[in-house]
């Protein structure tokens, strides 16, 4: 086990302008379940391969405990990964996939087995040792990764999407197996997903990464709770912060032809910002349907009024998409969760209170945190 | 529990021909299940005419004795020229000749392609395509014309012959003496097919994921442990393939150089049992014996084919 570290790591691949990781500085801590996530070509992938040693390091270093394993191999690293399509040999048995490993390092059959048979237990694999892969299920044969990954106890797992392709009962699971897992085992692992979901509820902390740049690495909570940028606010939380150029002004702010009251730090921060407008985001979920009881005006404080486009029915609750009076035909729809109880026709409009004061101010032009 | 009940006698007239109006004519049945049928028979008829109607008929003329003149008869003579196929040396010769072929190709199409195969994977996209274009270019030269053109560099006064004389070695003449005319024949199968073989090679790995050598070079494995443990074991298929392709096919690919520079010799030194069994035919106009030769070994070589597509069966892996 060891803690991993990336100093000014960059990737820039031939023939293309723009680097694919640009000077990545990111600690994990010994025993820590980060997650990368971030949308396609974001550069979460080639990070991992870059620690993995399958992709070389252009500029800056890649330390694992005291090592510097930038020009490493990657067998010389001590590592173990999971292939989103997990890459088990196809002509070896579930048992020599996972013992591969160890045959390598010159591990005797006897000590072998006895590892091989203790992570098949780890993983419910027992009674499919003998099966070549083609003969498992989607589950199964991510499972057998899995074990061939803890079975040589490196210092750091590597997992590229692990869970992509499997459905999506089997994802919510597995999910929880491998957070489960990892925190019995303790080893250091690095997860990389674009799925949200899974870094939010697997991972101790979070690295959100766009355009081969980090936006943001903290708790899964934090993150959500305090957005470093516009785009982290728009990527965390599903279905997604609903985001709005708003003109400044003191201490509310003016969206849809109702004020909205700021919450006292962001009042202080837009305060002292300069240019004109600023960017407010709003989640879906910080909304509640008005009642006679809490709807005082049309045009009250903190209240809204939404024209219905669109309800998408979840069980629990519904997301409803509409427009806000006022908003640029270019805006994405405004979208609120509600209780499943309210059920809107399309093209009324909906009454809404905000639950609390507005938290999330950015700069309009950087996108950056105000507060 | 079902109850019978009889169908009312009003319905039953009706019944019926209701039934017969659901069930269309005969004719129209089987003109509604022909199309499938329609589009195998350019294929099929092809087969037939070209495959198993020659066969049936060589078959059929390994049992008689004649010379292929339309006007001299037909003997039938039994299982004579069968007899006849395991007792004559020139036969013998000719087998062991075949075998020497295939034993010696095998490297040249199957060792050497896979090397290459492996060692260009490594070059950039634009030198690797240069690269295995030359290597496949032997193979787009027309057996005769590849053959005047070896004619000429092995000829005594020719290239060969010069280089071996900037070494002050005597000059040799590779096509007419018995040492050398196999071994130069060969030489030449192989320089022609090599290329071919480096293309399936190429094919095979390229479908073969990157991630089991990355998976591998993760769990520890050199390049070389790579190369033994994984890519190997999963190129078994394609190399199967082209031992197969090697077995089967090295007596047709010596064919035309046989043919166009030695004729087998000298003294039956480079012949095959192709060349022989053309010579038996249509030198000799034996047709029976050709015929029968020609049967022994189509048996000899279908059973090998049928092992090796077996092997080829129980060892490739086809993940899914």
């Amino acid at each position: 086990m060891a803690e991993v570290r990336y100093i000014g790591a960059s990737r820039r691949y031939a023939g293309s302008s723009a680097a694919a990781l640009k000077a990545l500085d990111l600690d994990i801590a010994d025993g820590e379940f980060m997650v990368l996530v971030g949308p396609s070509g974001s550069g979460k992938s080639t990070a991992l391969r870059m620690l993995a040693g399958l992709e070389d390091v252009d500029e800056g270093e890649i330390r694992i405990g005291d090592d510097d394993v930038t020009r490493w191999a990657p067998r010389e690293r001590d590592i173990a990964m999971v292939f989103q399509n997990y890459a088990l040999y196809p002509h070896l048995s579930v048992a020599d996939n996972m013992a591969f490993s160890l045959k390598l390092s010159g591990i005797g059959k006897q000590e072998r087995k006895a590892k091989v048979l203790e992570a098949a237990r780890l993983l419910d694999l027992v009674p499919y040792l003998d099966r070549r892969p083609k003969a498992l299920s989607g589950g199964q044969r991510q499972r057998v990764a899995m074990g061939r990954a803890i079975v040589r106890e490196p210092r750091v797992f590597l997992m590229d999407e692990p869970l992509s392709n499997l459905d999506a009962k089997l994802r919510v699971e597995t999910r929880a197996n491998i957070a489960a897992l990892q925190a019995r085992l303790g080893t250091t692992t690095v997860y990389v997903t674009h799925d949200q979901t899974e870094a939010m509820t697997m991972g101790h902390r979070v690295a959100l990464l766009n355009d081969g740049e980090l936006q943001q690495v903290d708790t899964p909570r934090a993150i959500y709770d305090r957005p470093a940028n516009v785009f982290v606010a728009g990527f965390i939380g599903s279905p997604a912060m609903n985001l709005r150029w708003v003109g400044r002004t003191d201490g509310s702010i003016r969206l849809g032809g109702a004020l909205l009251p700021l919450a006292p730090t962001a009042r202080s921060a837009v305060r002292m910002t300069k240019g004109k407008e600023i960017t407010v985001g709003l989640r879906p979920e910080s909304f509640a349907v008005a009642t006679p009881d809490t709807l005082n005006t049309q045009d009250g404080p903190g209240s809204l009024s939404l024209r219905v486009t669109l309800v998408e029915h979840l069980g629990a609750d519904s997301y409803v998409h509409g427009t806000l009076p006022g908003d640029d035909t270019r805006d994405k729809p405004f979208v609120v969760r509600v209780d499943r109880r309210v059920d809107p026709a399309r093209g009324e409009t909906l009454p809404l209170t905000l639950t609390g004061p507005v938290e999330h101010v950015f700069n309009a032009d950087s996108g950056r945190r105000l507060t | 529990m079902f109850v019978e009940l009889a169908v009312p006698a009003t319905l039953a007239g009706e019944g019926r021909a209701a039934v017969q109006a659901a069930r269309p004519a005969l004719a129209r049945r089987l003109l509604a299940a022909t199309p499938p049928y329609l589009y195998l028979l350019p294929a099929l008829a092809c087969l037939v005419l070209w495959t198993y109607k020659p066969l049936v008929e060589a078959v059929q003329l390994s049992f008689y004795d004649w010379n292929l003149l339309p006007t001299s008869p037909m003997t039938y003579v039994g299982l004579d020229k069968y007899r006849q196929v395991f007792t004559q040396a020139g036969l013998r010769h000719a087998a062991v000749n075949t075998v020497i072929y295939i034993v010696c190709l095998l490297p040249f199409s199957v060792v050497l392609p896979t090397a290459v195969a492996l060692v260009t994977r490594r070059l950039g996209g634009r030198s690797r395509d240069v690269y295995r274009a030359l290597v496949f270019t032997p193979i787009l030269v027309a057996p005769v014309a590849a053959a005047a053109v070896w004619r000429w560099l092995l000829d005594p006064t020719g290239l060969s012959n010069q280089a071996l004389g900037w070494f002050g070695l005597a000059p040799h003449n590779w096509l007419r003496e018995e040492s050398t005319a196999l071994p130069a024949i060969l030489a030449i199968t192989a320089w022609s097919m090599c290329g071919f073989a480096v293309l399936v090679v190429s094919a095979g790995l390229t479908g073969i994921s990157a991630d089991y050598g990355e998976a591998a070079a993760i769990d520890g494995a050199t390049g070389w442990q790579i190369l033994r443990w994984v890519t190997l074991p999963l190129l078994r298929s394609t190399l199967l393939f082209l031992v197969l392709m090697t077995v089967l096919l090295s007596g047709q690919w010596t064919f035309p150089l046989l043919d166009s520079l030695t004729q087998g010799g000298p003294a039956e030194s480079s012949t095959n049992v192709y060349y022989l069994l053309w010579e038996l035919g249509f030198r000799n106009f034996d047709s029976g014996l050709a015929s029968a030769a020609g049967i022994v070994f189509f048996v000899v070589f279908g059973l090998i084919a049928a092992g090796l597509v077996a092997l080829a069966d129980r060892f490739s892996f086809h993940d899914n």
